[in-house]
C-alpha cells in the first residue's frame, strides 16, 4: 500500500518535473535569444550564447524611447484593467446575484462581444473617436480595451458570483447592511480569484496590443510600448536577433509583474476555499 | 524652356509661399508609409525640402508594413489620413483610389515617366494617374561571390548550365538555392525569377488579349521546369520561410536566392560582409536574351481630403523630380522610374540595365484587381505543385478556370 | 434598459414603504447595470453595428456603392472560390476546436487534479504552469516558428535523435523529422499544439480555483464513506467544477471560432501552405482589409463573413450555454 502510494506520488512528480521542463525550456530558449547575435541563433539556436551581450537591448534603448513607451503602456494598461474589474464585477454582480426580467438577455448582450471580432468595428470606431476627439488619445485606448474586455470579464465573474452561498448575503441583509455594503464587504472579497484570473486575461492582451495603437495612436509621445517597438523592428524584420531582444523587452514586465504578484495569485485563486 | 518656365514658377511659389509664411503658422502636412526601414532617409531627403520651403513642415510617419493596408483603409475612409500616402500599386492601389487626388494634370512632370511604371498607379475605369511611381522592383537571383570563386564557378546562363552550376555547389556542401515554400508569396516570387524565359517574351500580351490562357503549354511548361530545381532547393524545402531563405544566404550557408531587387538593401543590413553579385534567371537555350520579371512597387498619392492639397501637390511635384528620383535611389537603394536617374551602385546600375529586357511580373501586373486574384491562385497552388500533389498542368486549367470568372476574354 | 430593468419576483406593491424599496432596488440595480452597458453600447455594439450594415451594401475597395441585399452572404456561401474558402477555414475551425478540447482543457484538468491534492511543491508549479500565459503571443508565435524550423528547430533535432535510438534499440528506420510547417498534413496541427503549449496553464488555473472553491468538508464527508480517490474526483469534484467546465468550453469555443493571432504570426495571413491552416478569423481580415501580396479588399464581403461567424458562434454558444448550465444544476 505505501510502495504504491510512493509510487504514484513519483508519478505524479515526474509528470509536474515534465511540464515544468515542457514550459521553461522554450522561455529559457527565448530569453537566451535575446543576447546573441542573428548569425548566431542560426548557427547555434539552443546553446548559451557566445558572451552575454547586450547589444541589442542597448540598440533598443538608444534608438526608442523605451522608458516613455513603458509609461505609456503602464497607463494605458492599468486605466483599462481598473475599468474592467469595476465595471465588470457591477455588471457581473447585478446579472449573477440579482432575479430580474431581462437578466439573461442582459448576460447574452454582454456576451455577444466575446463573439466579434472587434478589428471589424475599426472604421466606424475610427469615425466615432475621431467625433469624440479620443483620435490620438490613451482615454480612447482605455475605452476600446475596457469595452472589449467587459464580456469576458462579465462572463468569468458572473459565473463565480452564481456559485456563491446566499447565506452570508441574507445573513448581511437581516443585519441591515445595505446593498452597496453587502458587494464592498461581502461579496468583493469572495470575488478574488474571479478577479484575478478576469486581470490576468485581459492584462496580458492589452499591453501586448499593437493594433488599435497602431490606428488611433500618431504622436510619438503617446505610443505604447508594443506600437513603438513595432516600427523599431520594422527596421530590422530580418535581424531576428533584435527582433527577439525588442520582445522580450516588451514581455519582461509582465513576466516581472506576475512573478512579484504570484503569491497574491495564488493566494486570490485559494480565497475561495476560505469560506 | 519648359524646364525654365518650370524652375521660375517654382521660385515664384517658393517666394509667395515664404512671403505667406512670414505671417502664418507652417503648414503642417503629414506623410503616411509604410518604409519603416526608411524613416531616417526620408526625414533627411524632407529636412532639405523644408529648407526651400519654410512655409510647410513635413511630418513622415512610418506605419508597420503588413497593416499598412488596414490602417490606411479605414483612415481614408474615415477622412483621417495623412495628406501625401505611400500607396501601392495596380489592384491594391485601386482599392483606395476613390479617396485620391488625380495627378495627370496637376504633375506636369508624369508626361515623362515611362508608360509602364504610370500604368501601375492609373486607375482603369478613367484611365487618370493618380500617384507619382516611386521605384520598381525586379525578380533576379542573387550569388554569393566568396562562394562562386571557392569553387571556380561562373553566373550561368542558360537553364542546363544553372542546375550543372547548383548541382556542383551541393556537391561541396553549400546549399545551392536558399528558397523554400513556406512563405506564401514568395512561391509567385520564384515563378517570376525563373517562368519567364519559359513563356517568353510575346506570352503576357497574348494573355492580356485573350490569344492565350494559363493552359497554355509555354506556362505550364514553365512551371514543369520550375520542378527541376527542388533537388537543389534547402532540405525540407517545404518548411522553409522567406526569413530563414534570407538568412541563409546572407550568412553564406547558400550559395543563391531567387528574390526581389528589394533584396540588396536586405542583405546588405543582414550581413555588411557579405560578398554577393546578382544575375537574371538563366536562359531556356544558349543564345536567347535572360528575361526578367518587372513591377511597380507603389507611388506617392494626395489625400483627396486633405485640408491642405496645395501644399501636398507642391511636395508631390517634388517627389516626381529628377533630383529627388537620384536621392531615393543613392539613400535607398530603390530604382527610380524618373527619367534620367542614373545609378551609382553597381548592383542597382545592373538592375536597372537587366530591366531593358524585362517582362511585365505576370500576375500582378494583369490579374491582381479582382478575386480569385492571379497571384492569390498562384500562391495558393505552388506549394502543392511542389509537394508533388496537384501537375502544372492542374494548375494552369485551375487558374484559368478562376481568372475566366471576371476576365471576358478567357470566357469563351 | 436606462430606465433600469424590471424587477420580478418582488412582492407587488403595498404601501408606500414596499414601493420605496422596489424603487430603491430598481435604481441600485440601475446603477449597477448602466455604466458598463453604456461603455459597451458605445465602443463595441455600436460600431459593430455600423460595421454589419456594411455587410448590405456593395463595395468597391474600400468605396460603398449601392444597396446589395444579402448578395455579399452569397457569394460567400455559394460562388465559389469563396465557398470552398469558407468551407474549408470553417472545417479547420472545428479541428482547432475539437484539437483544443482534448489536448489543451483535458490535460488542464488532470493537472488541476493534481495540484488540487497539493502535491509537494504544488505552489511552484502553479507559478510556472502560468507562466506562458502571460507571455506575448508574438514572441510565443516567433519563439516556436524558430523551434519548428527543418534546419535550425530544435523540434526536429530531437526527433532526429529519437529516430536514431529507435533505430538503434528495434532496428527500424524511422524519420520522425518533419517540416512541420510547411506541409498540409502537420501545419495546423503545429499551430494548434503550440496554442496549447501558451493556453494550457489558462484552463489550469480556472479549474484548480473551481477545486480550490470546493469546501473541504465534501471531500472529507466522501472519504469518510470510503470512497478512493477516482470516486472523490469522479462523485465531487466534477460536478462541483460544472460552473468552471462551462466557462472553460465556451471560452474555448469562442477563441477557437475567433482564432487569429497565432496562426498570423506563425502561418501568415494566407494560411499557408495552400490554405491548410487557414481559419475563419484570417480569411475575414484577408477579405476586410486585404494583403499586400496578394488579395483585395472588400469591406462588404468582410463584413458579411463577420456577421456569419458571430450568428453561428452566437447561436452554439446560447445553446450550449443553457445546455452546460443546467448540467450544472443537476450535477449538483
Amino acid at each position: 500500500m505505501s510502495l504504491r502510494r510512493l509510487s504514484t506520488t513519483t508519478l505524479i512528480q515526474l509528470l509536474l518535473i515534465f511540464n515544468t521542463v515542457m514550459v521553461l525550456y522554450p522561455i529559457w530558449v527565448m530569453s537566451l535569444s535575446s543576447f546573441k547575435s542573428t548569425r548566431e541563433i542560426f548557427r547555434n539556436p539552443f546553446g548559451l550564447p557566445e558572451s552575454f551581450n547586450l547589444d541589442n537591448f542597448i540598440k533598443i534603448w538608444q534608438q526608442t524611447n523605451f522608458p516613455l513607451y513603458f509609461r505609456n503602456s503602464v497607463v494605458v494598461t492599468s486605466g483599462s484593467i481598473v475599468l474592467i474589474l469595476i465595471l465588470g464585477i457591477m455588471a457581473a454582480y447585478a446579472l449573477g446575484r440579482y432575479q430580474f426580467r431581462g437578466n439573461e438577455l442582459l448576460y447574452l448582450f454582454f456576451l455577444s462581444g466575446l463573439m466579434l471580432p472587434l478589428r471589424l468595428a475599426l472604421i466606424p470606431l475610427f469615425i466615432e473617436l475621431k467625433a469624440f476627439g479620443l483620435i490620438n488619445s490613451h482615454l480612447g485606448l482605455i475605452f476600446i480595451y475596457a469595452a472589449q474586455g467587459l464580456p469576458s470579464a462579465v462572463f468569468i465573474m458572473t459565473g463565480f458570483l452564481r456559485t456563491l452561498p446566499s447565506d452570508l448575503e441574507n445573513a448581511a441583509r437581516i443585519d441591515g447592511a445595505s446593498e452597496l455594503q453587502i458587494l464592498l464587504r461581502v461579496m468583493l472579497p469572495l470575488t478574488r480569484p474571479a478577479l484575478v484570473i478576469v486581470s490576468i486575461y485581459n492584462l496580458v492582451p492589452v499591453w501586448n496590443d499593437f493594433f488599435f495603437p497602431l490606428v488611433f495612436i500618431q504622436s510619438e509621445n503617446l505610443k505604447t510600448l508594443p506600437l513603438g517597438l513595432t516600427v523599431f523592428m520594422g527596421q530590422y524584420s530580418t535581424d531576428w536577433a533584435v527582433l527577439f531582444a525588442g520582445l522580450t523587452a516588451a514581455a519582461i514586465p509582465v513576466i516581472v509583474l506576475y512573478v512579484i504578484l504570484s503569491r497574491q495569485f495564488i493566494a486570490g485563486l485559494t480565497a475561495g476555499a476560505l469560506k | 524652356m519648359m524646364a525654365k518656365s518650370t524652375t521660375k514658377r517654382l521660385l515664384l511659389i517658393t517666394l509667395v509661399l515664404s512671403l505667406v509664411g512670414f505671417g502664418l503658422a507652417q503648414t503642417k502636412l503629414t506623410f503616411w508609409s509604410w518604409r519603416t526601414e526608411d524613416v531616417d532617409e526620408y526625414n533627411e531627403i524632407i529636412a532639405g525640402y523644408e529648407a526651400e520651403h519654410p512655409g510647410v513642415d513635413i511630418e513622415f510617419q512610418a506605419y508597420e508594413t503588413s497593416t499598412y493596408q488596414t490602417v490606411l483603409s479605414a483612415a481614408l475612409s474615415a477622412g483621417e489620413a495623412g495628406d501625401i500616402v505611400h500607396v501601392r500599386a495596380y489592384g491594391n492601389f485601386e482599392t483606395i483610389a476613390d479617396f485620391l487626388l488625380p495627378l495627370d494634370d496637376q504633375v506636369p512632370a508624369l508626361a515623362d515617366f515611362p508608360r509602364l511604371a504610370l500604368d501601375g498607379e492609373r486607375r482603369r475605369s478613367d484611365g487618370r494617374v493618380y500617384a507619382v511611381p516611386f521605384a520598381s522592383q525586379t525578380l533576379v537571383v542573387y550569388y554569393n561571390t566568396d562562394i562562386f570563386s571557392e569553387l571556380g564557378l561562373a553566373p550561368p546562363e542558360t537553364w542546363d548550365e544553372f542546375l550543372s552550376t547548383a548541382q556542383t555547389i551541393k556537391d561541396n556542401g553549400y546549399i545551392p538555392l536558399a528558397n523554400g515554400t513556406a512563405t506564401t508569396w514568395m512561391n509567385e516570387v520564384f515563378m517570376g525569377v525563373f517562368g519567364p524565359n519559359f513563356y517568353g517574351a510575346e506570352f503576357f500580351d497574348d494573355i492580356m488579349a485573350g490569344e492565350a490562357d494559363f493552359t497554355d503549354a509555354r506556362f505550364t511548361g514553365a512551371l514543369e521546369k520550375l520542378l527541376e530545381l527542388r533537388p537543389y532547393m534547402t532540405p525540407d524545402f517545404e518548411g522553409i520561410d522567406y526569413a530563414t531563405a534570407q538568412n541563409l544566404f546572407a550568412n553564406g550557408l547558400a550559395a543563391m536566392f531567387a528574390g526581389g531587387s528589394w533584396e540588396i538593401a536586405n542583405f546588405r543590413d543582414l550581413n555588411p560582409d557579405l560578398n554577393f553579385d546578382l544575375m537574371p534567371g538563366p536562359a531556356a537555350e544558349a543564345g536567347q536574351p535572360q528575361l526578367v520579371s518587372w513591377f511597380l512597387d507603389g507611388g506617392y498619392a494626395v489625400n483627396a481630403a486633405s485640408p491642405n492639397q496645395e501644399e501636398a501637390l507642391e511636395f508631390v511635384r517634388f517627389l516626381a523630380t529628377q533630383e529627388f528620383g537620384q536621392q531615393l535611389t543613392d539613400m535607398l537603394q530603390n530604382i527610380s522610374p524618373i527619367p534620367g536617374v542614373v545609378s551609382t551602385d553597381p548592383l542597382l546600375a545592373k538592375v536597372a540595365e537587366l530591366n531593358q529586357t524585362s517582362t511585365p511580373y505576370i500576375m500582378l501586373v494583369g490579374f491582381r484587381y479582382e478575386t480569385p486574384s492571379g497571384s492569390v491562385m498562384m500562391q495558393e497552388r505552388l506549394p502543392g505543385m511542389f509537394a508533388g500533389e496537384i501537375t502544372p498542368e492542374q494548375v494552369g486549367s485551375e487558374v484559368t478556370e478562376g481568372i475566366a470568372t471576371y476576365f471576358a476574354p478567357f470566357q469563351n | 434598459m436606462k430606465d433600469g430593468p424590471n424587477l420580478t419576483r418582488t412582492p407587488p406593491a403595498k404601501g408606500g414603504f414596499r414601493l420605496g424599496r422596489r424603487a430603491s432596488r430598481a435604481i441600485w440595480l440601475a446603477t449597477l447595470l448602466v455604466p458598463p452597458a453604456l461603455l459597451f453600447l458605445t465602443f463595441v455594439v455600436y460600431p459593430m453595428i455600423s460595421a454589419l450594415v456594411y455587410s448590405l451594401y456593395e463595395w468597391r475597395g474600400i468605396s460603398r456603392l449601392g444597396f446589395y441585399g444579402l448578395e455579399n452572404f452569397r457569394t460567400l456561401l455559394f460562388d465559389q472560390p469563396w465557398q470552398a474558402w469558407t468551407i474549408n477555414a470553417f472545417w479547420h475551425n472545428v479541428v482547432v476546436f475539437v484539437t483544443l478540447m482534448v489536448v489543451q482543457n483535458a490535460v488542464a484538468l488532470v493537472l488541476a487534479l493534481i495540484l488540487g491534492s497539493n502535491p509537494r511543491g504544488s505552489r511552484f508549479y502553479q507559478v510556472v504552469f502560468f507562466l506562458p500565459v502571460t507571455l506575448a503571443l508574438v514572441l510565443v508565435g516567433f519563439q516556436w516558428k524558430l523551434f519548428l524550423n527543418p534546419m535550425f528547430g530544435v523540434v526536429n533535432k530531437l526527433l532526429d535523435a529519437l529516430s536514431q535510438g529507435i533505430e538503434r534499440l528495434v532496428g527500424l528506420q524511422v524519420d520522425l523529422s518533419q517540416p512541420w510547417l510547411g506541409q498540409e498534413s502537420t501545419a495546423l496541427v503545429a499551430l494548434i499544439l503550440v496554442n496549447a503549449w501558451r493556453w494550457l496553464g489558462f484552463p489550469t488555473i480556472v479549474f484548480l480555483a473551481g477545486i480550490r472553491s470546493i469546501p473541504h468538508e465534501y471531500f472529507e464527508a466522501a472519504r469518510l464513506d470510503g470512497a478512493n480517490e477516482w470516486q472523490v474526483a469522479r462523485h465531487v469534484t466534477w460536478p462541483l467544477l460544472a460552473p468552471a467546465v462551462t466557462i472553460i468550453v465556451i471560452l474555448t469555443f469562442i477563441g477557437s471560432f475567433n482564432w487569429f493571432d497565432l496562426p498570423y504570426v506563425m502561418a501568415g495571413l494566407d494560411g499557408p501552405p495552400g490554405k491548410s491552416t487557414d481559419v475563419l478569423g484570417l480569411y475575414f481580415y484577408r477579405t476586410a482589409f486585404g494583403e499586400v501580396s496578394g488579395g483585395l479588399q472588400n469591406f462588404g464581403q468582410g463584413s458579411a463573413l463577420a456577421v456569419l461567424m458571430f450568428l453561428f458562434i452566437l447561436v452554439v454558444s446560447v445553446v450550449w450555454t443553457r445546455a452546460l448550465r443546467s448540467r450544472e444544476v443537476e450535477l449538483q
